[in-house]
């Protein structure tokens, strides 16, 4: 069965740093079908009951409170309403240290919602509420219609992971609280928060959130060595030749091949560029010749080479050169640089220059003029191999399983659950609880550091594997109803064996 | 599940309408047992009617108690006037004629009662208080202390304050505090006015898990004082000191706490018997139901925390959760070593509303047969002395007395018994009888410490397929010190703990062979008949 659920796009308008967003409903409703005749019951999905962030030291003093609150959503919420929300997150985690004073609470469990408490840096505490899913049941005699919370829907490590996230995104683009609060005070502080989160918590589409989102991790694209040489040598080239580049990144199909970042930043700056700058882009080159979601063409016909950050059209007198800003390394050497991405066909890659340094219309020139042809001719010879490779391979057949696999090394994640993202759905191929069979399996793997392998049958006769071993965590999902525990284990290891085979998994 | 606000009223008997016990005949027994095997029908299933209030897994367990059960006229008239002696009781404050203080001076703290005084001694800032694995607390709405497992009530006012803050907090919302999580431990709320009740636990076990512990410390209460007195007390003074009434049940509620670590009893729902050859049973059974008297509810002859026989009042069933309170009291007081007690106990949740009379005593001193008799009249203690006197001496005049001595001697089996290689212990549970068989613990298990990290393993695969939205069928586990397979049908469930060096293949086929032995042995391993006066 295919559900169609709504992907979590953050499109950040690259330029001036500012959130565009597609603002969606907050609830939304979907009718179950096996209800839908008669009885109506309405299903809701976890839907986000407010976000905000505090500091407790910036209101110590009776009174003050209002002071703690740095950023509050839905703004419209009453004074005394927010002091009180903030108080009770202070409580919960004053309370925990009595047990354990340095791991205090990180989730509040409520019948209607859940909490989520993050301490990203000393004192800033960021939480996030999120609305339990629920079914609203009709009553007879015209009584208010019934509801049931099912506060066991939702996992811990999916959510947490998300409020994780949107500390690390605010972060790419606008370095940590402290920096901004001891360059402008309060102040310039809740601007920036402002700023930055209004926009973004609307991009957050948390009924779709599932085990992808606990990982972080990267796609990486198959290549042979030839052309990943080839690759490689392209990024020293242009390294050489433009020397005010400090770190490149090359992707393809939006799959990562190369990348000069500290993982964890390369980690969030992939994150940015597949889920809001990628898809924004890719929509008019899916439209229509005519349509007017179209860019003008550049009228360069050398190559297909364009800006997707910074100026559209290099030709235009008025072009502004200005590129969005990012900050990388920010636990020692604090960079602040520009962000260039550059995209010829489906190779794109990202150029990043000191922020001190000011980009001129004659850099980007150069660079068009260097880099467009060459990208160009890479971004076919790469199609080239992969269709060959696929080729070599044989036809693709609709496999009995479906699997995640996820390396915690190098960040490495591949799922054939998750369909095909586009700029505005992304399809997962089971069924929601297998999900969630998926995180529980995950969250007791995470329980222990020693390898594990947990095979479980639920009760619509799926089969779901999850093995752990060295770092490495692989499950499958297998459609075979009628097997027993020795075909299951046969069938993944077949599996590891065409798709993992020089990985060791535990047996 | 754990606010009173959604939890539906289940009556005691039928937790799930679907579960009634059905009668089976012993003809409709398959030979060889698969898993298509329906209810009733498995390895261990009684015969003729269950002996048990039918329970599935935890689920009935966060269930209300009922109040104004209809179902027992006849023990309840009796019941009123008890509760009446008793609200003269709690009127008078001290230890007065009234269920708590003749409970006091029942449970006399003796030996162990060091080790109490030790943990109420310790310091509630200190790491050690910090970090022990399971806090149990206990709270009025008020805030004011109940009961800790761990340092005085007094020391830990503030927190419980702080606590209770919490609950009436977001209960102004209209919302139910549920648990907080936080990296390695979670602190666990439920909410059972005019109680509360709070775990911190580091064992890793679901809040679901925690839940269920927490309502065997609440029924722990309800069966010293009922729950019509519990809140009558709070009506009447809101910041009454509850542990006036308590006094001298602590130990009964730490030996509970101790129980549900390491018993996978009160895990099941489930309740392990002596293993005993059919004929000793059989005598030892009739005999015992030959030993009736007028006002008797129901007769349970324990080895240790091993049900060798049950009878019961015709159309009455015990819950588990009253049999193994029955059984943790008379396994915490060693007064009842030294000759016959009698004391009022509820059985919440045969009844949450009235006081039973339990005749409690050992066959001898030294032995560890303990006899309960349950008695709705309270002036019933030499009758059910009588009684008692009566079961002795048909158990010797029968010559099983002996029999029955020699089987205490091996109250379990080693699992080699089985033959199954790689096996290193097992949980099979019959789902219609109730009952369970286990075998004794294995090497690796002979500590304390692992003993209890077998049963955390046990815990993780039971709360897996019992999850409250997401039930498994089956769940396989390999990790580097053992396998673990759990298995879960309508008609029994199944845990089994092999050597890491087994392989899926030889748990598959481990299966099959279990279940066949068991099948083998029930007439040993299980009650099979439930029999009535």
């Amino acid at each position: 069965m295919f559900l169609i659920k709504g992907m979590p796009i953050r499109l950040l308008q690259g330029r001036t740093n500012e959130l565009q967003t597609h603002s969606n409903a907050d609830d939304q409703v979907l009718t179950d079908p096996r209800m839908a005749s008669g009885m109506q019951e309405k299903q809701y999905t976890p839907s986000l009951l407010s976000f905000f962030i505090y500091n407790p030291k910036f209101g110590p003093r009776e009174g003050e409170e209002e002071k703690k609150i740095l950023f509050y959503h839905p703004c419209d919420v009453e004074k005394n309403e927010k002091i009180r929300n903030v108080g009770l997150c202070e409580a919960i985690v004053q309370f925990t240290r009595t047990f354990c004073p340095t791991k205090p609470a990180k989730s509040l469990h409520t019948q209607k919602n859940r909490q989520f408490f993050h301490e990203p840096e000393g004192n800033f505490w960021m939480v996030m509420v999120v609305r339990n899913p629920m079914v609203e049941k009709p009553s007879k005699d015209g009584k208010p219609p019934t509801i049931e919370y099912q506060e066991e829907e939702i996992l811990d490590t999916v959510y947490g992971a998300v409020l994780q996230q949107c500390y690390s995104m605010y972060k790419l683009f606008n370095g940590t609280f402290i920096r901004a609060f001891e360059a402008g005070g309060v102040e310039l502080l809740t601007q920036k928060l402002e700023k930055f989160f209004y926009r973004y918590i609307q991009t957050l589409h948390l009924q779709s959130c599932d085990l992808l989102d606990v990982f972080g991790g990267i796609s990486f694209f198959p290549l042979d060595k030839m052309t990943y040489l080839k690759i490689q040598c392209f990024v020293n080239r242009v390294e050489e030749s433009l020397n005010l580049v400090k770190y490149t990144a090359f992707l393809y199909n939006d799959q990562l091949i190369w990348s000069g970042l500290e993982q964890d930043d390369m980690r969030i700056l992939y994150k940015y560029l597949t889920t809001s700058l990628f898809p924004r882009h890719t929509e008019p080159e899916l439209a229509g010749r005519d349509s007017p979601l179209r860019p003008e063409v550049t009228g360069n016909l050398l190559h297909y080479g364009r800006f997707l950050t910074g100026p559209a059209n290099l030709k235009d007198p008025d072009a502004k050169f200005r590129f969005p800003r990012i900050f990388v390394n920010t636990e020692d050497n604090y960079e602040e640089l520009h962000l260039i991405v550059y995209k010829a066909m489906s190779a794109a890659v990202c150029f990043m220059v000191n922020a001190s340094v000011e980009l001129t219309r004659e850099f980007c020139e150069q660079l068009d003029a260097l880099v467009g042809p060459q990208l160009t001719l890479l971004a076919s010879d790469i199609c080239e191999q992969y269709n060959i490779n696929k080729r070599i391979s044989g036809p693709e057949k609709e496999p009995q399983f479906k699997f995640i696999y996820f390396n915690h090394m190098n960040l490495a994640e591949k799922s054939t659950i998750h369909m095909r993202k586009t700029a505005s759905v992304s399809l997962t191929s089971v069924h929601p609880d297998l999900m969630k069979i998926l995180g529980d399996i995950n969250s007791d793997f995470a329980r222990v550091d020693a390898d594990e392998e947990i095979i479980v049958k639920a009760m619509t006769d799926y089969w779901v594997v999850g093995k752990k071993s060295d770092q490495r965590e692989l499950y499958v999902i297998l459609n075979q109803k009628n097997a027993n525990l020795i075909e299951v284990n046969e069938e993944v290891k077949r599996l590891c064996a065409t798709q993992f085979n020089n990985i060791f998994f535990l047996d | 599940m754990a606010a009173d606000v959604h939890s539906k009223g289940v009556t005691w008997d039928t937790p799930n309408g679907n579960l009634a016990p059905v009668e089976h005949l012993p003809n409709s027994r398959s030979e060889s047992p698969t898993p298509g095997l329906v209810e009733g029908t498995e390895p261990g299933a009684s015969q003729e009617r269950a002996m048990f209030a039918h329970t599935q897994s935890f689920e009935d367990l966060t269930a209300d108690v009922e109040l104004t059960g209809s179902h027992h006229s006849e023990v309840e008239e009796v019941e009123e006037e008890q509760q009446g002696g008793l609200e003269g009781g709690v009127e008078g404050g001290v230890e007065g004629e009234g269920g708590g203080g003749e409970d006091a001076a029942v449970v006399e703290p003796k030996p162990e009662v060091q080790a109490v005084v030790r943990e109420k001694e310790e310091d509630v800032t200190s790491e050690t208080w910090r970090s022990h694995k399971k806090h149990v607390f206990v709270l009025s709405e008020a805030g004011k202390p109940i009961y800790t497992r761990y340092g005085s009530e007094e020391a830990l006012s503030s927190t419980m304050g702080v606590m209770m803050a919490l609950v009436s907090f977001v209960e102004a919302d209209k919302n139910v505090i549920l648990s907080i999580h936080a990296d390695g431990f979670r602190v666990v709320f439920l909410r059972k006015s005019p109680l509360v009740l709070v775990c911190v636990s580091r064992s890793g076990q679901s809040d679901g898990e925690l839940w269920r512990e927490l309502h065997y410390v609440y029924y722990q209460i309800l069966s010293l004082l009922t729950l019509p007195q519990l809140q009558r007390v709070f009506q009447q003074r809101q910041s009454f000191d509850l542990r006036r009434l308590l006094s001298g049940s602590e130990r009964v509620t730490a030996g509970l706490l101790r129980l549900l670590e390491m018993d996978a009893g009160l895990m099941l729902n489930a309740t392990m018997s002596l293993p005993l050859c059919s004929t000793t049973r059989n005598v030892v059974c009739t005999s015992l139901q030959a030993a009736s008297s007028k006002n008797l509810v129901f007769s349970v002859l324990l080895a240790g925390s091993r049900l060798v026989a049950l009878i019961r009042k015709k159309e009455q069933h015990l819950h588990h959760t009253d049999l193994h309170l029955l059984s943790n009291l008379a396994a915490s007081s060693s007064s009842f070593r030294q000759g016959e007690g009698w004391t009022p106990v509820c059985l919440p949740k045969f009844n949450a509303s009235g006081f039973f009379h339990a005749h409690i005593s050992y066959l001898e001193q030294a032995s560890d047969l303990c006899l309960i008799l349950v008695s709705t009249d309270r002036e019933d203690f030499f009758n059910l002395s009588d009684c008692k006197q009566r079961f002795l001496d048909r158990l010797k005049k029968r010559n099983v007395y002996q029999a029955l001595q020699e089987a205490l001697h091996t109250p379990t089996y080693p699992v080699s018994q089985v033959g199954i290689p790689e096996l290193w212990h097992f949980v099979y549970k019959s789902k219609s009888s109730g009952l369970y068989t286990s075998p004794e613990l294995p090497v690796p298990y002979r500590t304390e410490e692992e003993q209890e990290r077998l049963m955390e393993l046990y815990r993780y695969l039971h709360s897996r397929l019992h999850h409250p939205t997401r039930p498994l069928r089956s769940i396989y586990r390999c990790t580097n010190t053992e396998n673990l397979l759990g298995w879960s049908t309508s008609g029994f469930e199944l845990y089994l703990c092999f050597s890491p060096l087994a392989t899926k293949a030889l748990a598959m086929s481990a299966v099959t062979k279990l279940l066949k032995w068991i099948r083998k042995e029930e007439d040993r391993l299980f009650i099979l008949n439930s029999l009535t006066y």
